[in-house]
């Protein structure tokens, strides 16, 4: 469960200073899909970098499974991005002279998962999103936006986290494809019981999330 | 994939600048190895020529020069004053004489020859050049140090040897001699003999080899001895001040002229050594300077190739970070990276080092060389003069004219500088190498720290 309660973020301009998330509340559960949709600068990207402790918040509260994230100092913000929460991009940001599988070891390695068992999660999250034993040893730069973006999942979902942020994940692909990566997230969320925030400016994918959330000018509310 | 290795992968991401950066820095590595070999070389020969030529002082008297030179003797009571100046260890006087046929029983085991007829002619006060019939007098050592009375002296020896019998203290004072080969031969002389040097018996208790033909053809007798029987009571020709530290050469030196003023002339070798060494020198500064340049170099190199790595890869830290990364991971990755490039550029370096050490060295010594003179000379310990003439017997005339030995051997000799590469010079460089490329690479790391892993999301 993810409750977030008066969230602030402010960024200073020369043009004096912006409230990019405003006093932003609300909760998700345990494999629910949760759309947060809005206008570009809305404060989409800003709302989730502070979920995801790329970023501090000014005030507010995070709380993830009744553990209270705000307050964490660096090396506890990094032992909760690699084991609490994983990121899915939307120019998938894969690390180009690895290839699939080492992608998702990666996250594993930083989840600091058992050793002997990184190997076998990583061919199992791959094939999960479809991905077989010879593009699991393809290098980023050999595989189709599509396929990238399954790596990208399936690096997100490897080491079990509670919480995947998803920023754009269809942005960079064709409608289709798109299509398929947002029923592979579904998928996903359900199957390993994980609470998916997904911020996108598409209707249709936002359509398809269990909730929808809009937030315009840093402020958020709920659509029915 | 641990961070170690992901840095090692990273290092060939790039083949054409991996393969620049591993060039440049082999490159700055062959240098420093060259440099470093060179330096350790040419201190090394500095050091041993310092330690062999470098710490004894030449005392004559004033104008005195063999027996072609003039002046007055010095005394026993001015070797005393030597022997109480600071640094001075050992004070080795001589008195040197000569015996014509008319002061001794011994004949010379060297014929006059082409040479002694028309340089001894001369020696006599004969016109020069004039042939005369004589025979060679026999040169007769007074010393307080009969193991070193020929060192580097002016019966051109080396240092006498007993091939038989035994020396005398350097006190003593009874009538006893060591006499060389050349003349033992020429004269049917073994220990035990004896002659007859101004009308007393000498006893001849050994017998030596200084390696030289002139040499071997002397007599070694106690200094007192020699005071004595040639009426030269007190007197003395010549000493060798040995110093406690060739450091310390320059300073007796000065304190001995002071000492003695206008009486003497006090020469040292190491005026010579320094002026013969100054190309060493120069290639040790510039080694130095180049060591330092070229290890200054690798480290920029490295700096600068890995802060654009750093820069190019800022999304790619930022995604590090994102996903969980530490700041100690994403450091310890570029490290090792960095590491890689050095460590492949040190291989390449030190085998290039090694192979253009050798010619490196040569050619510095040689060009260094060839841009300062040679100079100056080694000064002797001559013989007491006659008034207004020297002496020319068979082979003495060696080109020794204008000061002494002229050290073109010498300096030749000094610029055949070994260039070895031992294994602690590559230990050295090779560790050097390593914390150059560390320091290299902490300095891009400041800029990893900044990098904040929400730009990820702010860039796109």
């Amino acid at each position: 469960m993810l409750q977030v309660k008066n969230l602030e973020k402010k960024f200073r301009t020369d043009a004096g200073d912006i409230l990019a998330v405003n006093d932003v509340s609300f909760e998700a559960k345990n494999g629910e899909m949760v759309a947060i949709v809005g206008p570009s600068g809305s404060g989409k990207s800003t709302l989730l970098s502070l979920v995801g402790l790329l970023d501090a918040p000014d005030s507010g509260s995070i709380d993830i499974n009744g553990v209270e994230l705000a307050r964490l100092d660096a090396k506890g913000r990094t032992l909760y991005r690699s084991r609490q929460v994983g990121f899915i991009f939307q120019a998938f940001n894969l690390i180009p002279n690895l290839n699939a599988k080492e992608n998702v070891l990666l996250a594993l390695e930083f989840a600091d998962w058992p050793k002997d068992d990184r190997d076998a999660r990583a061919t199992e999250m791959l094939e999960m999103v479809g991905l077989d034993e010879v593009k699991a040893h393809r290098r980023p730069n050999r595989l189709s936006g599509g396929e990238q973006q399954r790596v990208a999942i399936a690096r997100a979902f490897a080491a079990q986290p509670p919480l995947i942020l998803a920023d754009e994940p269809t942005g960079s692909l064709d409608r289709q494809t798109g299509q398929k990566i947002v029923e592979l997230l579904r998928e996903a969320a359900t199957k390993q019981q994980t609470t998916v925030l997904v911020v996108t400016h598409d209707e249709k994918i936002a359509n398809q999330a269990d909730r929808r959330l809009e937030i315009e000018d840093g402020v958020l509310r709920e659509v029915a | 994939m641990n961070a170690l290795r992901r840095g090692i992968k990273n290092a060939f991401r790039n083949t054409v600048r991996s393969v620049g950066v591993i060039v440049i820095l082999a490159v700055a590595i062959a240098l420093s190895i060259s440099m470093l070999v060179a330096r350790d070389a040419v201190t090394k020969k500095i050091n041993d020529v310092r330690a062999s030529t470098g710490n004894t002082i030449t005392v004559s008297p004033k104008g005195f020069f063999g027996f072609q030179g003039g002046g007055t003797p010095l005394t026993d009571a001015q070797m005393t004053e030597i022997a109480s100046i600071s640094h001075v260890t050992v004070v080795r006087a001589s008195l040197n004489e000569r015996l014509t046929s008319s002061e001794t029983s011994l004949t010379s085991g060297i014929t006059p020859g082409t040479l002694g007829q028309q340089f001894g002619g001369g020696g006599f006060g004969s016109a020069a050049g004039a042939t005369t019939s004589f025979s060679i007098p026999i040169t007769v050592t007074g010393t307080t140090d009969p193991g070193n009375a020929l060192t580097g002296g002016a019966s051109g020896g080396g240092t006498e040897k007993l091939t038989s019998g035994s020396s005398f203290s350097a006190s003593s004072s009874g009538d006893v001699a060591i006499i060389g080969t050349t003349l033992a031969s020429a004269n049917k002389l073994a220990v035990g003999s004896t002659f007859t040097a101004w009308k007393t018996s000498i006893k001849v208790i050994g017998i030596y080899n200084a390696q030289s033909t002139f040499a071997n053809n002397g007599v070694l007798m106690p200094l007192a001895t020699v005071q004595k029987l040639a009426g030269a009571t007190n007197q003395v020709t010549g000493a060798t001040v040995v110093v406690d530290n060739v450091n310390n050469v320059a300073s007796t030196a000065k304190a001995i002229s002071a000492k003695l003023g206008s009486a003497a002339d006090v020469t040292s070798q190491q005026q010579a050594t320094l002026t013969a060494l100054a190309p060493l020198n120069s290639v040790k500064t510039i080694s130095t300077y180049t060591l330092f340049g070229a290890v200054a170099a690798a480290g920029i190199i490295l700096l600068l190739s890995m802060l654009m790595i750093v820069r190019e890869r800022r999304r790619e830290v930022g995604v590090l970070k994102a996903l969980g990364a530490s700041n100690r991971s994403v450091i310890g990755q570029f490290i090792a990276e960095s590491t890689t490039f050095t460590v492949l550029g040190s291989i390449v370096g030190l085998i290039v080092g090694i192979l253009l050490s050798s010619p490196i060295t040569s050619a510095l010594v040689s060009a260094s060389s060839n841009t300062t003179s040679g100079g100056g000379g080694f000064t002797r310990t001559g013989f007491r003069g006659g008034p207004g003439g020297g002496f020319g017997g068979g082979g003495f005339t060696r080109p020794t004219t204008g000061g002494g030995l002229r050290f073109g051997g010498f300096h030749s000799t000094i610029t055949q500088v070994h260039a070895a590469v031992g294994w602690s010079t590559l230990l050295f460089a090779f560790i050097a190498a390593i914390v150059v490329a560390i320091i290299g690479s902490a300095v891009a790391t400041a800029t990893i720290l900044r990098i904040r892993p929400a730009e990820v999301l702010r860039s796109e």
